[in-house]
């Protein structure tokens, strides 16, 4: 073979490898969730449509993310993570791209009041669009709690934090998140505080009426309650609406039947919105928009919603979701409740450092 | 004199705290009910949701096969490592390989694992590969780690072997890879066999460090399990618990009646 020959092969192939990026990307789209966080038949059917394959892997934490983010070329083209702290965290530091509006129409179907409330950790919106989400309230055990306390406020943060109430409830267990995130503010706002305040001495305020509850809850634990409360070995437990939910449905299953309530409190609460976002290092960043444009139809998210017992923030979605599931108030609160629903910024270092220590203080602590 | 039977109930004791977690485990699988830990009545059902869930079936194929492939990488250099630390001059430089080989050993997953993601990724960025991380760097990642394991298993039943058997073998003319092939590799035999089940059962439930160095289109078994407890553990995991116990037990036994024969 001649020298030119193989001169003008390399030239052609060279040419050829340059335009396959700009045609088409492989279709392919690397999607990086929690198990079983969307419908069974939500991949399958995305490939169908579009013909670009999904490569669907997990993690165990919001931690694991945070790492393969921060550390680059994750690989991945799609990303769940939660609003606060993480997601707010990733878009300072500049692990996202800015989403193509105009490459995701569904997104006009957003509601509204969450988009809000997320530009508190993503201004403008630009980097993450809402999944799925939650709020945090307490689950109780209605037939303990009505025996021990008659009037027991079954609306307010007061089941948990006012010290009568806590005394009389603490024989039958009282658990609390261990999450100063989730705690501090639940304590303002039952204090009639700003629960985003950022000021030592509310702070302080809150710690001081904690440490002297502290006796009271039997312990402080993210994930143990799910199975005491549905087992009726406890009966008040502070939680995550969706762990909640499924301590409720574990009660209803078990032999010795507990009635559980859930309720979001009356003076507001945090809510945890799961953002979809893609990475700045992304190479599928198409296929990635039109996976999120794929979850924001309203038949698809409305299936996954059945599917994960999750609210979406996608409102035509509702008349595909079950009617157990929409006209649940934990799951999706009425307007009232939602305007009272937050999720918390970015604390300042030093707040966030003082705030860390104090819990720690209180956790420890003697019983 | 009577022999006392408290000896007896201590080695009862020993083996039900072994194996009584593993009896539960087992009997929950078989569970009916929804609930891990309450008892609904027998059935099979959840062998057969598991199998039909193809994200822990994906997950399964690729564990036993990064577990395979691992083990048997690590097998390879453990022994050719161990057998050149303890067959070489003994001297200085030795030793310390031998302490450098050991160190994966004491060092934390979370250390190791954070130590090969950010090697893989300044790999990428210098000599442009791994381009992706994915199955391949977790079966360089376990190969690692099991590699140190595997050499102190070889290096333990080398220093039993009797030397002599290697000598005669060289005396009647046998040239040095044929006494390694013919003496020195079936003596060895058993802690092969037992280094290679120890790499992959290290493989098959690591998660920390494969949690960091994966990448897209490879999750193992451990992640899928773990990711799972977000929406709630299902029986699931028991009746998949079973069958990994059901595979180990088959394995331990196959590895038991092989070095039976051997003696």
């Amino acid at each position: 073979m001649s020298v030119f020959a193989v001169r003008s092969m390399a030239a052609a192939a060279a040419l050829l490898f340059s335009l396959v990026p700009a045609l088409a990307e492989e279709p392919v789209v690397n999607v990086y969730n929690w198990s079983d966080y969307v419908a069974k038949d939500t991949l399958e059917r995305f490939t169908k449509e579009t013909g670009i394959k999904v490569n669907y892997d997990v993690y165990d934490s919001n931690e694991v993310l945070d790492t393969k983010l921060m550390s680059g070329k994750s690989g991945y083209d799609v990303v769940f993570p939660s609003a606060s702290p993480f997601f707010s965290q990733q878009v300072r530091a500049g692990a996202y791209q800015p989403l193509d509006k105009a490459k995701l129409p569904n997104a006009a179907g957003l509601e509204k009041m969450v988009m809000a409330t997320l530009t508190k950790v993503d201004p403008g919106n630009e980097y993450g669009l809402p999944y799925m989400m939650a709020a945090t309230g307490i689950g109780y055990n209605v037939d303990k709690v009505k025996a021990i306390l008659q009037e027991a406020p079954t609306d307010s943060w007061k089941l948990l934090f006012s010290p009568e109430m806590l005394a009389k409830l603490k024989a039958c267990g009282v658990s609390l998140l261990d999450a100063p995130t989730e705690v501090v503010p639940a304590m303002l706002l039952h204090q009639k505080l700003n629960p985003l305040s950022e000021s030592s001495i509310d702070l302080e305020d809150a710690m001081k009426a904690l440490g002297e509850l502290r006796p009271n809850y039997r312990y402080i634990h993210s994930s143990k309650y799910i199975n005491d409360l549905a087992n009726g070995t406890i009966c008040v437990a502070h939680g995550y609406v969706g762990d909640l939910v499924q301590a409720r449905s574990r009660a209803r299953e078990a032999k010795k039947k507990q009635n559980i309530a859930i309720f979001i409190p009356k003076e507001g609460a945090e809510v945890n919105i799961d953002v979809m976002a893609v990475p700045k290092d992304a190479k599928h960043p198409d296929n990635a928009h039109k996976f999120i444009n794929f979850l924001l139809r309203p038949d698809v998210i409305g299936e996954i919603t059945n599917q994960t017992g999750y609210a979406n923030a996608v409102p035509a979605s509702v008349k595909y979701v079950l009617y157990d599931i929409k006209s649940d108030p934990v799951i999706y609160p009425p307007a009232e409740v939602q305007n009272k629903l937050f999720t918390l910024q970015v604390p300042t270092k030093d707040y966030e450092r003082s705030r860390a220590r104090a819990w720690t203080k209180f956790r420890t602590a003697k019983k | 004199m009577k022999q006392s039977r408290f000896p007896f109930a201590l080695l009862l004791f020993g083996y039900a705290f072994l194996y009584a977690p593993i009896a539960i485990l087992v009997t929950y699988s078989f569970n009916e009910s929804k609930l891990v830990t309450v008892w609904g009545g027998f059935s099979v059902r959840w062998y057969g949701e598991l199998l039909h869930d193809a994200a822990f079936v994906d997950a399964a194929r690729l564990s036993f096969e990064v577990a395979a492939i691992s083990a048997t990488l690590s097998l390879l250099l453990g022994t050719l490592a161990a057998v050149s630390l303890s067959r070489g001059q003994g001297c200085l430089t030795q030793s310390f390989f031998a302490f450098l080989l050991g160190v994966p050993l004491v060092l934390p997953d979370v250390v190791i694992g954070l130590a090969l993601l950010l090697a893989f990724v300044a790999a990428a960025d210098v000599v442009g590969w791994p381009a992706e991380r994915g199955a391949v760097t977790i079966v360089i990642a376990h190969a690692t780690i099991a590699t140190a394991y595997v050499a102190v298993v070889v290096r333990a039943r080398l220093g039993e072997l009797d030397r002599s058997l290697e000598e005669a073998a060289q005396d009647l003319g046998a040239r040095p890879l044929s006494v390694f092939l013919r003496i020195t590799l079936p003596l060895l035999f058993p802690a092969l066999l037992a280094g290679w089940l120890l790499a992959f059962t290290l493989s098959l439930d690591d998660v920390v460090v494969a949690q960091f160095v994966t990448g897209p289109g490879a999750t193992t078994l451990p992640m899928e399990i773990f990711s799972s407890v977000r929406l709630g553990l299902s029986p699931k995991i028991n009746a998949l618990g079973t069958l990994l116990v059901a595979a180990a037990s088959a394995a331990v036994w196959i590895a038991w009646r092989l070095s039976l024969r051997q003696k």
